[in-house]
């Protein structure tokens, strides 16, 4: 489970109001991210894994590992179960 | 394309479509539908509709909220068989075959509701690529004081009843089911709201232009109120307003672009113009009461609450 973690193509996202906004690829379903999702989000780019995408989230807010792990773990989860992310 | 001279030509935004039927009664019936879009420019795309008479109106009507259409590269199907059409590239025609009796108004199937978004998509993918110069928005809008108010929400929520309830005196009525949007003028001015051909549930259907001044989410209640719509959830609830982008031969890439311009039309549309949830009940007065209230506090330059 080291892959790194991607958008999935042609999913689509805005920033509404400092929130984010993701349309999935079919045009069909509409999320809005939290603040910690939409981070992780960002992260999504391909060329990181959720160790990394751990170690940033500890970087920027005032959460332990263990805990940013769990946080991201799920997260990436969801965003996967969602058709948003992918392993590559 | 050269055309028949007996051919329809209609209207649809930018969009001219010809329509043929070799069935003389559909022919008067759909002329006498589109008799506000008729124009005289040149066809971007046709419509050549043969009708066939194997089932009669009693036979249709049980089987209608079954039949399901299918897209197909370069046509439809329905599951049912009641019509199809295969798209012609070459000669930019749509071929399709009907039944005659879905053309009822009783029954009031609106096959060609389905159709024409379908053309409309295909012609502007022909002539802009995936970009569109309209959007098509699922709502009703009306004609106040030169500038329309767009009354829009999921199915049911009471766009028709609106068109009803506005009649001939509080407004015209652009459509009461599907309208254009689109900042012709750059989006430093308002959008123009423009009427389309697409039937709704009124018979009221102007082929016009105005500013757009408003655009009011619907939801009925006890009593009238209107409630300013933060742009988040306006975006939310627009996007789901917008028509899904779909014509024949559809590229992937396509797909995907025609989706980014509707994130974006509903971006800016949200930035730029006021959205409110408007609860109304039947009560006519009060509900025309409230949204003249409204266009007084827009016109000096306040924002309700």
């Amino acid at each position: 489970m080291t892959n790194q973690i991607a958008k999935v193509e042609d999913v689509i996202w805005r920033q509404i109001e400092d929130e984010t906004v993701v349309l999935t690829a079919d045009g069909l379903s509409l999320h809005v991210l939290n603040t910690t999702a939409a981070f992780i989000w960002e992260l999504c780019d391909g060329t990181k894994g959720t160790e990394e995408i751990v170690s940033i989230l500890c970087e920027h807010f005032d959460v332990v590992p263990e805990e940013a792990g769990s946080d991201v773990n799920d997260i990436i989860v969801k965003l996967e179960g969602l058709g948003l992310v992918k392993r590559i | 394309v050269l055309l028949p001279d007996s051919a329809m030509r209609v209207q649809i935004g930018d969009i001219c479509c010809s329509i043929t039927c070799d069935d003389r009664e559909v022919a008067g019936s759909l002329h006498e539908s589109y008799k506000n879009f008729i124009s005289d420019k040149p066809a971007d795309i046709s419509v050549r509709l043969a009708v066939v008479d194997r089932l009669s109106a009693a036979e249709i009507k049980p089987i209608l909220p079954r039949v399901e259409a299918v897209q197909k590269d370069f046509g439809f199907a329905t599951t049912l068989l009641t019509f199809e059409g295969e798209y012609d590239a070459a000669s930019r025609t749509l071929n399709m075959i009907a039944e005659k009796h879905l053309f009822d108004p009783s029954l009031k199937s609106r096959i060609m509701n389905r159709v024409l978004p379908l053309v409309y998509f295909t012609a502007c993918g022909m002539q802009n690529g995936s970009k569109r110069p309209a959007m098509l928005l699922h709502a009703c809008a009306i004609i106040r004081h030169q500038q329309a108010i767009i009354f829009t929400g999921p199915s049911g929520t009471g766009k028709t009843t609106i068109a009803r309830l506005c009649g001939d005196t509080h407004g015209h009525i652009l459509n009461d089911e599907m309208v254009l949007c689109s900042w012709p003028n750059g989006e430093r001015h308002p959008p123009i709201v423009r009427g389309t051909p697409i039937l709704g549930e009124v018979a009221h259907r102007l082929n016009t232009a105005a500013p757009l001044r408003c655009i009011l989410m619907l939801k009925q209640a006890e009593r009238t109120s209107l409630r300013r719509l933060h742009q988040m959830e306006a975006y939310l609830r627009i996007m789901c307003q917008v028509i899904a982008p779909r014509h024949f031969n559809t590229a992937h890439d396509d797909v995907a672009a025609m989706l980014l311009q509707n994130t974006e039309f509903s971006e800016i549309l949200t930035e730029k113009v006021p959205f409110y949830e408007l609860e109304f009940t039947l009560d006519k007065d009060v509900l025309w009461n409230v949204i003249a209230e409204l266009e007084e506090s827009l016109t000096k330059g306040e924002l309700v609450a």
